[in-house]
């Protein structure tokens, strides 16, 4: 990067800033990401508490609970939620955990506190842009939560919102498929924008403003991860948008891109020629390269978090590159593995059968890097050290029940049940949420210039760990049962799983209070926490970019000049020192690590 | 009041975490300074992660053993038997992965713990491994892949009903029921036309929805009866044609292997041979783990009460998961027996209705 650009950035810290600009509108990269980073956590309150919700009618179908007619009025009247409320929970869980808080709090939150950072620039490409990003995540939140006051209440069709479900804008056929179905596209709509501007700004940034020295190869394995991540969602995002909106016109302009022939109380409407197998096509599209938009940025920081606590180099960093970069390219071609049963030409599976178990390879590539990245490792469990480590864990696990499920045969009697259920949880919740946790206990110092108490970290860590088996090892069993149901009670075949339903109730129950041991620990923290000092600026002894900075970092990051880089990020343990920064120049005839 | 006095001890809990988590930290401060080397806690997480392995192992096992006998039991179709083997060998390598990577992390951790007097080993690449770690997981996955598409492509290969007595019904799903059609006598299926002259006009003139727009003059259409229960005869192929009037749905017969969504306007349909009579089937779960329980609901034996059922497994609206129906598999003398019993539609409410106009 020139000094002119420099210089204007340091310009610009000297404007005046107003509580509004600083803290509301934001431009400062760091600041928006807290700003992910927080709504994030509300909505994963507010995700974790519908799936309490549905969680209770699952164990005690038969029972009532007052207390729930009292918070949820209508919708549990009796004190039993309803069917209609009871789909509405999962559609909405399903939403917000996907979009808000694993695309937002993840990719959000760190694209945007990293990526200047740990390429050492002062800024995104586009403040501006990255302002906007986050407002239009905000205000797509607000219409999706707006959608649980309305009279017929929220989306109620599926997260996947297939049509003629959510296709026709009669609340006869579906309540949620009302207003709180406009809503819940307005909302998506909102979203993609949201992670457009987002996504075009990070992949600007982190190829044009680098600082000096700092080639590709000598990026952080995380700003590969953040990278491929944008590029992901620019490419895929788009889909998403152009089904819903066409989803939309059949809605209100009764178009007929998804429907055909229906036949409702004995008459035929006046759709014609469209397919409802279309819009799957569409949204798998994207929804499927959306579980890598989750996974990505967790791996990147678990293999950026690993190296720094093992002080070692991470195995095979081409390795890593490149297997990231496929299942990105790859990713793109798995879609209609969703869609083994839909009506699909069952010869089309055979190629989605390749393409998906294909995407197994970069997958085991990266567990046995991560694995020997520990091998022969002095490690320190700090708590993102902990997490790092159930990151893998629980990745190994969900991606493992993968084969089954890619594999088409396989994936016929299991399409559409718990074990189904079970398996995106696990590979894209659980292990997505301890990347993210990990992510925010080794920056928050670099966030907020102060610790988070150790103790409340290590229980949230062994709460989640052990909460999490305890959810998802059982619900592999109920292998054949199907999911979406309110109630199993009519089925003699699927009735036998009661104790384990409540086993699983009660586990989610633990690992929701166990989150209140962060959500304490983070605000407390964030004011009143152990405070991070000038002579402790690296307090994980990293080599990245960001620990260069202050303990407060200003609007431009660095004071003086942007530090230049001369080697890769991993040199950890080399020639007797426990790590070298990449600031620190090659000694003479030492070779750059990245560079083999 | 319990509400209260649960959410109150709750509460006091955070209490407790919060002040005890605090006082750990500042006795760490006031011993160590201020920066942390982790030295005390991850000797402490070390040894609880070897724990926590140990301990999960073993509930693993618990778990497996006690849950496993109430899985589906073995498939009652023939081309189900090659989904379950295809199933068992993905458990086996699966169960063999997550055990030697998971056995491994945790060791590593264990053992690799921190060190003051020890240096971690610069090891940044390795071609050779990285090539094993490549090449094996490619070689078992060539191997399931190519198992896997032959075993697709049976399951959809219709001509294999060519020259064969086959059986065809059509299952129609709408919000919430399951409308199922036989042929008849004349084992064919009368013709339906979706227009609105068909089914919206043919409801304003006759008084009678006719959502599946049958042609009632076709004589194949007849004799063609709607039966509560779906019976099937063993050893003998079925082909089920799909389809749904309002939104999706999903024909779902889990004891056959069987699933394949029903799309409005989509025509689809899937072929399958059930190789047990319910009776032969009960016969089987006889005596077995779990089977041989008392189910609380009825009192008895839970395989004296057994049946085969049919499900819905895609979303379609607040009663999805009602809609449920019985299958019966019998021999070919008892479903004729049944099937002689059963009336047309055309002769209990059609024939007078039409003839009225």
């Amino acid at each position: 990067m020139s000094t002119d650009i420099a210089h204007t950035h340091d310009d610009h810290g000297h404007h005046e800033e107003t509580w509004l600009t600083k803290y509301i509108f934001s431009q400062d990269h760091k600041m928006i990401s807290k700003q992910f980073l927080i709504t994030a956590i509300f909505w994963a309150f507010v995700g974790g508490l519908l799936s309490l919700f549905f969680r209770t009618q699952l164990a005690w179908p038969n029972e009532t609970f007052p207390l729930l007619e009292t918070l949820l009025g209508k919708w549990a009247e009796g004190g039993q939620i309803t069917s209609e409320f009871y789909y509405s929970l999962v559609t909405m869980h399903g939403t917000i955990l996907v979009f808000f808080v694993l695309t937002g709090g993840l990719s959000g939150t760190f694209s945007n506190l990293l990526i200047p950072f740990q390429i050492g620039a002062r800024d995104m490409a586009s403040p501006f842009m990255n302002m906007l990003s986050y407002w239009f995540f905000f205000a797509s939140g607000m219409v999706l939560f707006s959608s649980f006051f309305i009279q017929t209440g929220a989306a109620s069709g599926g997260w996947t919102a297939y049509p003629p479900l959510n296709g026709i804008r009669d609340v006869s056929i579906n309540l949620g498929s009302g207003l709180g179905f406009d809503l819940w596209i307005l909302s998506m709509a909102l979203f993609v924008v949201s992670s457009l501007l987002g996504g075009l700004n990070y992949v600007a940034t982190i190829i044009n403003l680098r600082t000096k020295g700092m080639t590709m190869m000598r990026l952080p394995l995380v700003m590969w991860a953040l990278l491929f991540t944008a590029v992901l969602g620019i490419l895929s995002f788009p889909a998403l948008l152009s089904a819903v909106v066409l989803l939309e016109f059949d809605r209100l302009l009764d178009t007929s891109f998804f429907l055909n022939n229906i036949v409702i109380g004995g008459d035929l409407l006046a759709y014609k020629g469209g397919s409802p197998v279309l819009f799957q096509h569409l949204f798998w599209f994207l929804g499927h390269p959306e579980v890598y938009i989750i996974i990505f940025p967790a791996m990147g920081m678990v293999s950026e978090i690993l190296s720094v606590n093992a002080k070692k180099p991470v195995f095979g960093y081409k390795a890593m590159i490149m297997s990231i970069g496929s299942i990105m390219v790859i990713g793109f071609f798995v879609w209609a593995h969703h869609m083994f049963v839909t009506g699909m030409n069952p010869n089309l599976g055979i190629v989605f059968i390749i393409f998906t178990m294909l995407i197994a390879i970069p997958s085991s590539i990266k567990v046995f890097n991560w694995l020997t990245t520990l091998w022969r490792g002095n490690i320190k469990l700090t708590p993102p050290m902990m997490f790092a480590i159930g990151f893998i864990s629980f990745f190994i696990f969900g991606g493992i029940t993968g084969l089954f499920l890619g594999n088409a045969p396989v994936d016929l009697p299991l399409h559409d049940t718990y074990f189904v259920v079970a398996h995106f949880h696990v590979v894209m919740g659980v292990s997505a949420f301890f990347g993210m946790w990990a992510g925010v206990y080794h920056w928050f110092p670099k966030m907020f210039g102060r610790f988070m108490n150790d103790t409340m970290a290590y229980i949230h860590f062994w709460g989640s760990l052990i909460g999490g088996y305890l959810v998802f090892i059982p619900m592999h069993f109920l292998t054949g049962v199907p999911r979406r149901y309110y109630s199993f009670e009519q089925f003699q075949t699927f009735d036998i799983f009661q104790d384990v339903n409540i086993i699983i109730t009660l586990g989610a129950f633990f690992v929701f209070i166990t989150q209140f041991v962060f959500v304490i620990n983070f605000f407390y923290s964030m004011f009143r926490g152990r405070k991070m000092t000038n002579d402790n600026l690296n307090p994980w002894g990293a080599n990245t970019l960001e620990w260069t900075t202050g303990v407060e970092p200003i609007h431009g990051n660095w004071p003086g000049d942007i530090p230049e880089v001369y080697r890769w990020p991993y040199d950890y343990s080399k020639n007797g020192q426990e790590f070298i920064p990449q600031t620190t120049p090659l000694a003479e005839g030492e070779k750059d690590g990245g560079e083999h | 009041m319990t509400t209260f006095l649960i959410f109150f001890a709750i509460f006091l809990f955070f209490m407790v975490i919060f002040y005890v988590s605090k006082a750990l930290d500042l006795a760490r401060i006031t011993r160590e300074g201020q920066h942390n080397d982790y030295v005390g806690s991850t000797k402490v997480n070390a040894f609880l992660m070897m724990l926590f392995y140990i301990v999960g192992m073993i509930v693993l096992v618990m778990t497996t053993y006690h849950l496993a006998p109430r899985l589906l039991p073995e498939s009652a179709s023939q081309h189900g038997v090659a989904i379950d083997e295809m199933f068992d060998y993905t458990v086996y390598l699966t169960t063999f992965i997550f055990v030697l990577t998971q056995t491994i992390l945790f060791l590593f951790v264990y053992f690799y713990r921190y060190d003051k007097n020890r240096t971690a080993f610069y090891f940044p690449h390795n071609n050779k491994l990285e090539m094993i770690w490549t090449i094996v997981p490619a070689i078992a996955l060539v191997v399931l892949v190519f198992m896997g598409i032959n075993v697709w492509k049976d399951i959809f290969d219709f001509s294999k009903l060519e020259g064969k007595d086959v059986l065809h019904i059509e299952v129609t799903g709408k919000q919430f029921a399951w409308i199922v059609r036989y042929p008849g006598n004349d084992n064919k299926l009368g013709e339906r036309e979706i227009s609105f002259e068909n089914i919206n006009d043919f409801r304003e003139k006759y008084g009678i929805p006719n959502e599946l727009g049958i042609k009632w003059e076709e004589t194949a259409s007849q004799d063609d009866f709607y039966p509560n229960d779906i019976y099937l005869v063993k050893d003998k192929p079925v082909l089920v044609k799909l389809g749904a009037l309002d939104v999706i749905h999903s024909f779902y017969l889990p004891h056959f292997r069987v699933k394949m969504d029903c799309v409005p306007g989509l025509p689809t349909q899937f072929m399958f041979t059930p190789t047990y009579t319910t009776a032969e089937y009960k016969e089987r779960l006889k005596g077995r783990k779990f089977w041989k329980d008392i189910d609380p609901n009825t009192g008895e034996e839970r395989w004296k009460n057994f049946k085969f059922e049919l499900a819905c497994a895609e979303l379609c609206g607040r009663s999805h998961w009602g809609m449920q129906k019985n299958v019966v598999v019998v021999t070919q003398e008892e479903y004729d027996e049944w099937a002689a019993k059963q009336k047309p539609m055309y002769e209990m409410v059609m024939k007078d209705k039409l003839s009225k106009k």
